[in-house]
Parts: C-alpha cells; structure tokens; sequence
C-alpha cells in the first residue's frame, strides 16, 4: 500500500536519501532505525509532504497514487499522519479548536457532516481516556507549555481522532519517561489492525520492546542496507551500527 | 490642511456665537504656539515613520450645527449589549439617543470647567495637543464621585459619516473619584470618507480608582485619527487600556501616563490589523515617577499588503522611581513583503533597584506552524487564519 522506490530527496541542495526503497502493506509494523544524520527524519518529512525537502529521483506511491505532488493536507486527508518528533508550540490556538477544525476538515473531505461542539466533545473524552490526557490539555493553546511526555501524548491524541491509514511516528519515543512511553505505546497498540500501516522512527531498540514491529530496516546514509524480523533491533542494540558499514 | 487653511478654519471658530468666549484665550495662545511650530514632519525624531500627508495634503473644514443629522439618524448598525451609549454624531452630541450609566456626571466641556474651577490643561507634548486645545468642539466629560462602583460600561460612540472633510476635535476628561471604578469605552465608527480626528482624553485617578479603558478604531479607512491620552494615576489605582484599531488610513496614538502616587499599576495593551496602504501608529509613555508602581506595554499588529506601523514604548523609571516593576512587549506579524513596521521599545532609567524587561520580535508567519496544521489536514488558507487568530487571541486573553 505504500511503496517507496529509489527515493533521492535532499534539503538545501544536500542529497539526504539515496535510493531508498520500501514496501508497506496493510496490517505491518516496520521500524526504520539509524543513527543522528542518516535521513530517517527526513524519510518521514519527505512522505509528509514538507516543502523544504526536495525529492530529485524516484517515487513515493500510497494506495497506488503518486502522492509527490501532493500538498500536506492532500496527503493527511488521504490517510498519511505523522507523529511529530518536535510538536509545534502554536501560541493562541485553543487545542479543542484545532483538534476539531482537522477532524471536521477530514470529515468533509469524505463526504460526512462536520461534528458540532457537542458531538466533537463527546467524542474526543473517549479519546482522552485512552491516552490517560487530563481534559484541561484541551482547553489549552496547542503544545504551549506541554512537557515533552504531554506532547508527544498530544500526537497520539491526533492520530487516535484523525484516524490514519498510515501512521509514522517519528522518534515518538524522544522524551518520555517509562511510564508516559507505555501509556503511548498502548495507544498505537489498540490502533493497530489489519487495515493499518505503520511506519515507526527510531534511534533506540526500548520503543520496539513496547510496540512490536513485524520488520526492522537499518538506515545508512539515505539506504536502507539491511532489513529483517524484530530480531534485527535487538542484534543492534548489542553490536551498534559500525558492522553494517561497508 | 496648510497653514492658511487652519487660519480661516480658526476665525470661524472663534467667531463662533454659540462657543463661550471665556475658553477664546487659551484657543489663541494655543493656537499662535502651534503657528510657530507647525505640523511635525520626519525630521522630528517622534515623528520620523508618520507620514502625516492625508491630513497635511487635504483641506478640512470644522463641523457645523447643519453637520449634525437632520432628525434621527439609525444607529442600530453599532449596537452593543449591556452598556450605556452617548453618541457623538460627526462632532455633535445627540442627547435623543444617548442614554447615561447610573453613578456618573455626563459634563459639557464648559460645565467642566466650570465644575473643576477652570483649571485648564494645555498640554504641548506635541503641535496636535495645541491644535487641540485651539479647535476643541465636542466630546464629553465625565466625573464618578468617589467610592463610586460603575456598574454599567460607558460607551461614547463617535460616528463620523457623510461626504463633506470635517475636522472634528473632541475633548474628553474622565475623573475618578477616590476608591471608585468604572468601564469606559470609546468607540469610533462611520462611513465617512474624509475625516480629520484630533482628539484628546485626559484621564484622572484617584487614589484606589479603577479605569478600564478601552477604545475601538473602526471608522473607515480613509480617515485620520489622532488621539492624545494623558493619564495621571494617584496611589493604588488601577488602569487597564486595550485598543482595537483596524480603521482609519492614519492612525495614530499617543499615550502619556504618569505613574504620580506609589502601588499605582497601569496595564496598557494594542491590537492593530492594517492592510492596503493603512498607518497605524502607537507611541506610549509610561512614567514612573514614585517608588513601588507596576506597568506593563503589549502591543500587537498584524499587517498585510504595503501597510505600515509604528510601536513607540517608552518607560521611563525616575530616580525615585525604586522598585518599579515594568515591562515592554510588542509583537508584529507581517503577512506580506511589502508590509513595513518599526518597533522601538524603549527604556529610560535613573532608579537602581528595579525590575524592567523589554522585548520585540517581528516576523512572518512561523513556516513549522503551517506544515504541522496542513500536515493534520488543513488547507493553507485555515491554517494561516487560524495562527493569526491565534496571534492575536494571545493579547485578547490577557484583557
């Protein structure tokens, strides 16, 4: 369902990925890890659709479309979320507002009625509740004075209610103590099923103790040079990166 | 206006026979001071960004009694709830539709006068406070008695309609009394093309008194507004200013306050949207003059198209001034490339032991911003609204 080929992207005239290639189909849970610098962020800015990110050669295609000239929101109404590894602080917009405006926004691109505040509230508790976030986070302006653990939270928050084919949670990980890492590890959990496609960003094997991936794939400067079962991480976590290197 | 427009706009005045000629002294010594200095122009350090040509290029002449409307005029379109309105028509006070808060003394200029023994203020701080005092024909005053609680928020409505360049030049006193407190709202709209504004409001606290201030610049975009404030607070009172400017093609505030009696606070706060080729302009002097007093400037504007504007602050902390505690903020987002703005926080300190912060940052809209909001499914044009709603509903919370 997602199908990437001989991806070449580069940022401010710097090649980043070098003909990468992978395959996604429903119901899978892979996991791409690197070191710092290897172009697994931009992996996912790039299928995102950010604009300061150039592909040059190959193709990214979801659902059998390619989606490269695609804006953000043609993607994200298309089913492609991303967990961000730095939530954006947005000082003065009320979360519920937003929250509710991206729902509505992708309800009205399927041909649905927008929610009301009432039907939204209801709607977004449940939600909540699943990712243990105190009401109060609603009423708040998005991300601004959210500790690490409650943003990244906040991301799962939007998945949960955006409802994604393809989720990729880039470095979702980054910040959390134990306990907020299982809260959100339990939400992706529960959101996975057959229809689903995950895409999982990580520098560290402790994530994929929590959310089991069906294959790991290492990358090196812009390719991934090997890929296996969920064995593969921690085989990495003992050797590090260095035996992988040509 | 040039100057021999201002002479004949002048005789007029004072030929007036429905004017007392009691105040003709001191319109004339106004009057012959502002001659000698004439308009500002850029090369007076205050005035170095205001670019005063839609007054200075155009002919205005005072309003007349044939300027008020003839019977009722509808103005239905500025309704607002729960507030008492006393509405000033192109300079011409109609009593018909006005209606006045309970606690409050609703003054002419002259029963004001007369009331506080005609201690008249005629300040220079710049040649529109003399052009003030020279052509002053409108506005109202206020008096609250102390230990007085408003309940009702006074809303003067200053409706500046029709065809004709009027020059209108209101004068406003309000004066708490001693532990009193009210609401007070100034609210400038109409749909007039041409219109000269040079107002001043001179606002007096008294010790423990409350003002929350607020003033909206809605009137049409080919206007020219110039509002002088001068605010003299005495010990622990309270004013609170918010300003909504979005009309008028020159605006421009002036804000002198004097912290004069110690626990004082004055919390002065701008939001300002232009677009096409508006200039809206805020200056504003906070001086502290006694130990122990607070103030805080928080300035906002939001420009598009090859609009411009200006944020003055000036915080003065005198030598006696000790622990004061103030701070300066003024935050601009420019929405386009053509758009210009200066921001100047200033800090002028002779007291050692205080707390003073200052800041400013202007900027376009955050591009991270934009992608997280598309990236969730927003298209652009949502997604901009939302962060400059956003922008400026982080001032809004804090009124």
């Amino acid at each position: 369902m997602l199908d990437i080929k001989n991806l070449h992207a580069s940022v401010d005239g710097k090649e980043i990925l070098k003909g990468l290639n992978l395959s996604i189909n429903p119901g899978e849970m892979h996991a791409i890890m690197g070191r710092n610098g290897s172009g697994k962020s931009t992996l996912a800015n790039v299928i995102t659709g950010r604009e300061d990110y150039n592909v040059t050669k190959g193709d990214i295609l979801f659902a059998g479309d390619s989606v490269l000239e695609w804006s953000p929101e043609a993607r994200s109404l298309a089913g492609i979320f991303m967990s961000f590894q730095y939530p954006v602080v947005i000082p003065g917009v009320n979360n519920t507002y937003f929250l509710k405006a991206a729902l509505n926004a992708k309800r009205k691109h399927a041909g649905e009625k927008g929610l009301d505040a009432a039907g939204f509230l209801k709607l977004i508790k449940e939600k909540l509740n699943e990712v243990s976030m105190d009401p109060k986070y609603l009423q708040r302006a998005v991300n601004d004075g959210f500790s690490g653990g409650e943003k990244k939270r906040n991301e799962i928050l939007q998945m949960l209610t955006l409802e994604p084919t393809l989720a990729i949670l880039d470095e979702t990980d980054s910040g959390l103590d134990i306990d907020a890492l299982k809260i959100v590890a339990d939400g992706v959990n529960r959101y996975r099923n057959a229809d689903r496609l995950f895409l999982v960003i990580t520098h560290y094997q402790r994530l994929l103790k929590y959310i089991e991936p069906d294959f790991v794939h290492v990358l090196i400067d812009g390719q991934i040079v090997k890929s296996g079962g969920k064995e593969l991480a921690l085989e990495l976590e003992e050797k590090g990166y260095n035996w992988l290197e040509s | 206006m040039n100057i021999s427009d201002f002479n004949i706009e002048f005789d007029k005045m004072i030929n007036r026979d429905y004017f007392s000629d009691k105040v003709h002294p001191m319109r004339e010594k106004a009057f012959s001071k502002f001659l000698e200095i004439g308009l500002p122009t850029k090369k007076w350090e205050d005035w170095r960004f205001t670019n005063l040509s839609s007054i200075s290029n155009s002919s205005f002449r005072i309003s007349e009694k044939q300027d008020a409307p003839n019977g009722d005029v509808d103005i239905s379109q500025y309704q607002i709830d729960d507030v008492e309105t006393i509405v000033i028509y192109n300079g011409h006070y109609l009593e018909a539709l006005s209606s006045i808060s309970s606690g409050i003394q609703l003054l002419s200029g002259l029963d004001y006068l007369e009331k506080t023994n005609w201690e008249f203020k005629s300040p220079e701080r710049s040649p529109f406070d003399l052009l003030n005092t020279a052509f002053m024909d409108s506005g109202m005053s206020i008096v609250v008695d102390q230990n007085v609680i408003v309940e009702r928020p006074i809303r003067m409505l200053f409706i500046s309609s029709g065809l004709e360049s009027l020059m209108v030049t209101p004068r406003i006193h309000i004066d708490l009394g001693e532990s009193s407190s009210a609401t007070f709202i100034e609210d400038h709209r109409g749909d007039s093309n041409s219109f000269f504004q040079n107002g001043s409001t001179f606002v007096t606290l008294k010790q423990n008194a409350q003002l929350d201030h607020i003033r909206i610049q809605s009137n049409s975009v080919t206007t020219a507004n110039i509002v002088n404030i001068q605010v003299e607070q005495n010990a622990d009172s309270q004013y609170t200013f918010f300003q909504f400017a979005d009309g008028s093609q020159l605006g421009r505030l002036n804000i002198y306050n004097e912290l004069k009696g110690e626990g004082a606070n004055s919390d002065i706060n701008g939001l300002t949207l232009s677009n096409d080729s508006q200039h809206l302009d805020n200056h504003i002097i906070t001086d502290h003059q006694v130990p122990h007093c607070s103030s805080s400037q928080n300035f906002k504007t939001v420009l598009q198209d090859h609009s411009s504007g200006v944020f003055n602050g000036r915080t003065i902390v005198r030598k006696d001034a000790q622990k004061t505690d103030s701070s300066q903020s003024n935050k601009n987002l420019l929405l386009s490339k053509s758009a210009l703005m200066n921001s100047n926080p200033q800090l002028e300190i002779y007291a050692d032991d205080v707390k003073c912060a200052h800041g400013s940052s202007t900027g376009t809209l955050d591009k991270n911003a934009l992608f997280y909001l598309r990236s969730r499914g927003l298209d652009v044009l949502s997604a901009k609204a939302l962060l400059v709603r956003g922008f400026a509903t982080e001032l809004l919370d804090l009124v």
